[in-house]
């Protein structure tokens, strides 16, 4: 079966004021549809940035990224962004709901990106179904002030979900929780995978990586398996 | 183009909830824009109305645009010639030229030589000497040095002007008061004369028994005002049916060649009338070195005088209108330092570079709009306002109506300083990279 993504020898390195510094050093991954994949590593090793460039938010160096069976290595912005808006969900750490915005709203913006056109009522329907899936659909007329820390990150899994994404990007979305409402966002985040979504989650919780399919760790620029108990 | 349509719809959707999100940054844009675009409506306004009024002045004292004067030859026949010409032509109109004095036989006219009235019932000095006959026909005093001065009395002296038709299709004479010449009707004995405003400010100065002097009239006929124009003349004056004083004067005496003799006023489309009276004269062996044909350029020559002055005033507002601009700019830079990150999300979803700052243009060209219509809106009352309160004074206030030309300036002014403002907000707004959510 081919892959979601397939990454093979992918570099990147940042240029500094002083000294160019690699961060990624030939990274090889690849995801299966249905696959949870969570990455490991300590705070700058790259976690992040891989993240970036699996999501087309950026350029690797060198390396191929192979999307089924499209290399999409040298994509340009506006392809990017039409893939982005196709293909991929983004969860980060820090929530980013718009504060003018209802909680129905802020999942319903994600379908008002200029990548086709859907009437309000439709919009509506399919934000509201994504809120439902997760469990808070009766939120939907609130804003994210009047919203706990648990209740704004599944509305942003809720934006990343409306679109119904292949591959769902992950960059720490526990980072800001406590443990029981970090929990809570990891079932949810799993169970998109159970409808044949690819995850990928960066984190540092070991206990919420180990109930992935795979744990990577970043190191050096490099992915290797780790061994993680839960 | 459904792609277009989206990121079109899009960027209204976006940039309309903008708005109602930061509703105090876009009033204090609007404010600063409003005194720009209210400056540009209200120039625009002015210079729509002051031509409108002065083409209007013009029209009344030359003619309409368009419109072919033309001047006969001062030789006796013209008079017949052009009134023979022109019976039953409704485009065109014989017009004759007499000085007459309406008011007590036997005295001088308190405005000699046929000059404005003062204040004071007199008339300015012309510096014409004047004699009057017993028959108190006038003519100037350099011609018979030796006659005896009459006293000054209750009489005013106006030119006369004998039409043939209405002059009113090439000259639009403001009716004031009373009614225009009927030249439907059978000619009156007594001469039915309409009055222009000066005519009529002088009577009412001087209330004089009626009773007019013409050059050449074999006798005194009783004249009846029947209405009062505004003609834009600066000397009184009065128009009466060629006809009606042809009962007390010959045709030739009609047309005194001092004050102007026969001239003719013709629409453009009636060229071969300039043929007819062009072969009749030399048939009647006028000099045809006289005969003129000019056509009337009211809108250029009101072009020549206002070009200037609304240039300078444009300028002005254009200046105001840059400030508002800079305000725009000004909130427009900190609107998007402080949505960087709602930015960068909407990268990350999907929306194009383009789409981004097109939902910053669309915030700035929406309250750019909001401004117009408010600043429209501003102008349309501040001109019923003056219309209600001046229009007594200045009759070209008096229901004035607001100029679409004035609207669609404000709402391009909107638009541009939109456009203007936005455009550099708009550019950084799309370079947002979208590794600023990753990193926050």
């Amino acid at each position: 079966m081919t892959p979601l993504i397939q990454l093979t020898g992918i570099t990147k390195t940042l240029t500094g004021q002083e000294q160019d510094r690699t961060i990624l050093a030939g990274v090889d991954l690849t995801l299966h549809a249905g696959e949870s994949v969570a990455v490991l590593g300590r705070s700058g090793s790259g976690k992040s940035t891989l993240l970036s460039l699996i999501g087309l938010f950026d350029r690797a160096d060198g390396g191929t990224y192979l999307l089924g069976d499209k290399d999409i290595t040298r994509l340009p912005e506006r392809r990017a962004a039409a893939l982005r808006s196709a293909g991929f969900g983004f969860v980060f750490q820090r929530f980013f709901l718009l504060k003018h915005l209802t909680a129905v709203q802020n999942v319903s913006m994600a379908l008002v990106n200029g990548q086709g056109w859907l009437p309000r009522r439709k919009r509506k329907a399919r934000a509201m179904a994504a809120l439902d899936q997760l469990g808070i659909a009766h939120l939907a007329k609130h804003k994210p002030p009047r919203l706990s820390g648990g209740e704004q990150q599944r509305v942003a899994i809720a934006r990343a979900l409306v679109r119904e994404p292949r591959i769902l990007l992950a960059d720490e979305p526990t980072g800001a929780l406590d443990t029981e409402t970090g929990n809570l966002v990891v079932d949810a985040l799993r169970a998109t995978t159970e409808r044949g979504c690819g995850l990928v989650l960066v984190t540092h919780d070991r206990d919420h990586a180990a109930r992935m399919s795979r744990v990577l760790h970043l190191a050096d620029g490099v992915l290797s398996p780790a061994e993680v108990r839960a | 183009m459904m792609r277009l349509s989206g990121r079109l719809r899009s960027s209204l959707i976006i940039g309309g909830q903008g708005i109602r999100a930061r509703k105090l940054r876009t009033l204090l844009s609007m404010l600063s824009l409003f005194l720009g675009v209210l400056a540009v409506v209200t120039v625009q306004a002015g210079s729509v109305i002051a031509e409108r009024a002065m083409l209007s002045d013009i029209e009344m004292t030359t003619g309409k645009d368009g419109t072919l004067q033309v001047f006969l030859p001062s030789s006796p026949e013209s008079g017949p010639v052009a009134m023979d010409t022109v019976r039953g032509r409704p485009d065109a109109v014989a017009m004759t030229n007499a000085q007459a004095v309406i008011g007590e036989p036997d005295v001088r006219p308190v405005n000699e030589g046929g000059g404005p009235i003062d204040d004071a019932g007199g008339g300015y000095d012309t510096g014409v000497a004047r004699y009057c006959d017993p028959s108190g026909t006038c003519s100037v005093v350099a011609d018979d040095p030796d006659a005896a001065p009459q006293p000054r009395g209750q009489a005013i002296e106006l030119t006369l002007q004998g039409l043939s038709g209405d002059i009113r299709q090439f000259r639009p004479f403001r009716l004031e008061s009373g009614q225009w010449l009927d030249f439907g009707s059978a000619p009156s004995l007594a001469p039915r004369i309409v009055l222009n405003t000066k005519a009529a400010e002088a009577f009412r100065q001087v209330r004089v028994p009626a009773q007019m002097r013409l050059p050449g009239a074999v006798a005194d006929p009783t004249p009846r005002i029947v209405g009062v124009v505004e003609d834009g003349g600066w000397a009184p004056a009065a128009y009466v049916r060629s006809d009606e004083l042809l009962t007390w004067m010959p045709v030739g005496a009609m047309a005194d060649p001092e004050f102007g003799g026969v001239q003719l006023m013709m629409s453009p489309g009636a060229a071969d009338l300039e043929q007819i009276l062009r072969s009749r004269l030399t048939a009647a062996g006028a000099n045809m070195d006289e005969f003129q044909v000019q056509p009337i350029d009211s809108r250029e020559q009101m072009a020549d005088q206002l070009s200037l002055l609304r240039w300078i005033f444009l300028g002005m507002a254009a200046l105001v209108l840059l400030i508002g601009v800079a305000g725009i700019l000004n909130v427009g830079l900190a609107t998007v330092g402080e949505r960087i990150e709602e930015f960068a999300l909407r990268r990350a979803v999907g929306t194009p570079r383009l789409l981004l700052a097109g939902i910053v243009l669309a915030e700035t060209l929406l309250t750019g709009l909001l401004t117009a219509v408010l600043a429209i809106g501003t102008g349309v009352v501040g001109l019923k306002g003056a219309s209600w309160l001046l229009g007594g004074r200045e009759p070209f206030l008096a229901n004035v109506g607001f100029p679409w030309q004035a609207g669609v300036a404000g709402v391009v002014a909107g638009i541009l300083a939109g456009v203007l403002g936005g455009l550099i907000p708009a550019v950084r707004a799309a370079r947002i990279p979208i590794a600023t959510v990753m990193r926050a």
